[in-house]
């Protein structure tokens, strides 16, 4: 199924192997193996509590798993402090924003640059982040936490760029936003992926929209992946198109409410 | 609890637990011998709900007075689509007590195979559990002109739905109190006048090749037949059943329903074909019949389980399940078990055997019961190291299940056990095939006199397909199915079930089919059981993203080859496989591949896999 394996010696940026996170007794995740190709953005798909937001945790240092590794740039990064994987290059954008409510717009993108030591650059990548969301710097001023939810979402993504990463994790960005917001955020996860080279991992509930923005995907299920493909493939999946995507056949009485078997073919 | 080495707490029972010549005679005598007692258990909202003889029997009537007012006709087919249901039960004896026909029909058969066993059938009515089944019977309903009413037990998500052919078991039963309300003795004249002498129910054989045949059982079949079922093993009053394997299978029907009607035992229904472990646990039943399948996964679940456990736990397993097979060991000789044993196994059983039968649900179990396809002897002996005896019986929808069945008094694992005492049963002389004669044989199958023919020799013989051999103690070994009889091209008569069984026995191989007929060499296709092999991968740190990458990855299939070559040991260099493949689709009972009790269909896999089989057979 997976036919775009990478050729030998292209180096995936991240690489997971066999990782298994638990919350007490819960295993959360249960032997995931996935990779992140150079450039491209990657989308996790699933449903409430199959893992997503595990999968993040533990890539970015904040969940250690029971199991498994994770390779960053061909280093092993697995269970080190988030801050140190930070300044390899690896931000993470948590679901929910998570901004400094009271703190200025202009202070949280500070502390997205707060392990850095390079002045110029922080500064320049300040000035990138506004080019993006020009309704930053109107609002530099003001606290994060009066900004909406959109701008909060803007604000989040802004915040892990000033760390000048090469992956970006982001989980759910559409959390709470309208569609046509929803549709502008992911216009600029794109464009930042297109112009900076920045390698993406996203996770998301809304299926249509990350496989649309993605190249490449992975659907879990209970902690587990059950079927990876690049997303022009994913899209045209029978289970895909019925769990992920609501487009199901009606039936012979024009209205069905019984689900089909997930087979994962 | 029963003791291996003390087992006559379990004796058959010869006498007529119930008068009545007809299914209908024998539940509305049952209905009027034990009224309140309960009978059927099922959950609803989470909760055990129990019905008892009485609530059972007016829900009967009413359906019955139902079917009455909507026309249904002595002699008419209803067919039934649902999972395994209380209504399931309810709609049968309904329609029996009617003296209609009934007919089961697999939940997990697709719409062309419904209208076919429609057709077939010459169904008049159709039961349906839900929207999910409906869909299929709106689908061909138009081809069905025969099909009058469609029945459904669950109207969820159905209730805007308009059309005059479709009612709901409600609305069904208020139809049927009204219709009683103005003819109240209709319905006692359909019962009285059903005789034994009459077509009750058909059942489709699953049908690995060709369209399914429908076996007619004939009412004084069916009574002869539970009569001579307490004969063989018997249960009462005391007993728990579970109800879960699909009630148009001939072993569900037979050994669950009638049987339990006839002798008052309780029958709880599981929630969902996949919620079997959850809720053996939760019945925790007396007397247990299963398929091989159900105890394997059983067995590995064990197996598994046990390989998280800390090293004291292992420790204390095995030296138990040696004290136990030791036991095993001593009662299958029929030797007598020396006390300083029998307290060395009370301390095995407290250590780590109780456990081990709590885990499963089989801690009350009095004994179990196998069937509907071969297993392996060692599983047997594992059940009986645990402390309980498990009995395997032989039989097919032709026999109306069990002909033969090993007793009690002398367990051979291994053996299909002797005749049973209500059949007699004997080899072909020529061919080895199994013949059968007894009241309990079917009367034909229908609209196919000359399959019926073939089936039945003119001196009332059965010929099952199925090839054995028996020992001077007048005990079976099926050998084979007669077909499935592998000629090498070296030319050895190879049985392929005997290495299959032997396969399926690893918790990492769910099924297997052995390949090999005119080749120079033995192969199979193997079907991993998903769960264990995940977990081994994970354990092992093998990465794998899907089904299809899972079964391609080298440290699977080295676990499978060592499998393979534990299996192997046991047989002559020309016997053993030289290669397998896995199947890399993830089955479910929907495809075609499978039959609804989960076996890969031979003929069809070797048909389907012919380019996979091939490239097994290049060099």
């Amino acid at each position: 199924m997976s036919n775009k394996q990478p050729a030998p010696g292209d180096q995936p940026l991240l690489r997971l192997q066999n990782v298994e996170s638990a919350y007490g007794a819960i295993k959360a995740i249960r032997g995931i193996s996935l990779q992140v190709r150079q450039a491209e953005i990657a989308t996790v798909l699933g449903a409430n509590g199959a893992g997503k937001t595990t999968i993040l945790k533990t890539i970015s240092g904040i969940i250690d798993p029971r199991k498994g590794t994770v390779e960053f740039k061909g280093q092993d990064i697995t269970a080190q402090d988030p801050a140190l994987i930070v300044q390899q290059g690896l931000s993470h954008v948590p679901e929910g924003r998570e901004v400094f409510p009271l703190l200025s717009v202009h202070a949280n993108l500070l502390m997205g640059a707060y392990t850095r030591k390079d002045r110029d650059g922080v500064a320049r990548d300040m000035e990138g982040v506004y080019g993006y969301f020009p309704i930053l710097r109107e609002r530099a001023a003001q606290e994060a936490g009066l900004l909406s939810g959109g701008q909060q979402q803007m604000l989040a993504i802004s915040r892990a760029l000033m760390a000048n990463p090469d992956l970006m994790l982001l989980d759910e960005p559409s959390l709470g936003l309208s569609p046509k917001l929803t549709k502008e955020i992911f216009e600029i996860v794109v464009r930042i992926n297109r112009e900076r080279g920045t390698t993406i991992l996203l996770v998301e509930q809304n299926a249509n929209m990350a496989l649309n923005a993605s190249d490449y995907g992975y659907v879990l299920e209970n902690g587990r992946i059950v079927m990876e493909d690049s997303c022009a493939h994913l899209r045209e999946k029978d289970d895909i198109k019925e769990f992920y995507l609501g487009l199901k056949e009606d039936g012979v009485r024009g209205e069905r409410r019984w689900k089909k078997k997930k087979t994962w073919r | 609890m029963t003791q291996l080495w003390d087992l006559k707490s379990i004796q058959p029972n010869f006498e007529v637990v119930l008068p009545g010549e007809t299914i209908p005679a024998l539940f509305w005598n049952a209905v009027k011998q034990r009224g309140p007692q309960v009978w059927l258990r099922q959950k609803h909202l989470g909760l055990w709900r129990s019905h008892s003889w009485n609530q059972t029997g007016e829900a009967v009537r009413e359906i019955a007075g139902g079917l009455l007012s909507l026309g249904f006709a002595k002699g008419e087919c209803a067919s039934i689509l649902a999972n395994t249901v209380i209504e399931w039960v309810l709609a049968d004896l309904a329609v029996l007590s009617c003296g209609g026909v009934s007919n089961g029909i697999y939940p997990t058969d697709a719409a062309a195979q419904v209208r076919y066993l429609c057709e077939d059938s010459r169904s008049a009515f159709l039961f349906v559990e839900d929207d999910e089944q409906l869909d299929k019977a709106l689908e061909v309903r138009e081809r069905l002109p025969g099909l009058r009413k469609i029945v459904v037990f669950d109207m969820a998500g159905l209730h805007t739905l308009q059309d005059p052919d479709i009612l709901s078991l409600d609305a069904l039963r208020a139809l049927g109190r009204a219709h009683l309300a103005r003819q109240p003795d209709q319905l006692q004249q359909r019962i009285d006048g059903c005789a034994s002498s009459d077509l009750a129910i058909l059942v489709y054989t699953s049908g690995t090749t060709g369209k399914p045949k429908g076996a007619m059982h004939l009412h004084a079949g069916l009574v002869y037949t539970v009569r001579g079922f307490n004969t063989l093993i018997a249960q009462d009053e005391q007993d728990e059943r579970m109800c879960f394997l699909p009630l148009c299978h001939i072993a569900e029907r037979m050994g669950g329903e009638y049987f339990a009607l006839y002798t008052g035992t309780k029958l709880n229904f599981v929630e969902h074909p996949e919620t079997v472990p959850e809720n053996v646990r939760e019945i925790a039943p007396t007397v247990f019949t299963a398929v091989p399948r159900v105890w394997e996964k059983f067995y590995s679940g064990v197996m598994i389980s046990l390989k998280e456990a800390s090293a004291f736990s292992q420790a204390a397993y095995a030296w138990s399940i040696a004290v136990g097979n030791a036991i095993a060991d001593q009662v299958l000789a029929a030797q007598t078990v020396s006390p300083w044993l029998k307290l060395k196994f009370k301390v095995a059983q407290w250590l780590a055997l109780n456990n081990v039968r709590k885990l499963i649900g089989i801690h009350r179990a009095r004994f179990l019961v196998t069937g509907a396809a071969p297993i392996s002897p060692d599983l047997v002996r594992w059940y009986l190291a645990l402390g309980v005896p498990m009995l395997e019986v032989w039989g097919m929808t032709e026999t109306c299940g069990a002909s033969t069945g090993v007793p009690v008094a002398r367990m051979k694992p291994g053996s299909i056990g002797p005749a049973v005492p209500f059949n007699e049963v004997r080899l072909d002389p020529a061919t080895g095939e199994i013949l059968v004669r007894g009241k309990n044989v079917f009367a034909g199958y229908l609209n196919l006199p000359a399959k019926t023919a073939e089936a039945i020799d003119p001196e009332g013989w059965l010929h099952s397909g199925d090839v054995g051999v028996m020992d001077s103690d007048g005990y079976l070994r099926i050998t084979d199915r007669m077909k499935d009889i592998i000629i090498t091209a070296g030319g050895k008569n190879i049985t392929p079930s005997e290495l299959e069984n032997d396969l399926k026995f690893s918790p990492y191989i769910t099924d297997a089919v052995v390949i090999g007929d005119r080749r120079a060499y033995l192969t199979a296709i193997i079907m991993i059981d998903q769960e264990n092999v995940e977990k081994y991968a994970q354990d092992q740190d093998v990465p794998f993203g899907n089904y299809a990458s899972l079964t391609r990855a080298p440290e699977v299939q080295a676990l499978i080859q060592a499998d393979l070559d534990r299996v192997n040991k046991k047989f002559a260099r020309v016997e053993q496989i030289k290669k397998f493949f896995l199947l890399d689709t993830q089955l479910t009972a929907e495809d075609e591949e499978l039959t609804p009790t989960m076996k890969l269909k031979r003929k069809l896999v070797e048909k389907k896999y012919a380019a996979q089989i091939e490239a097994m057979y290049l060099s």
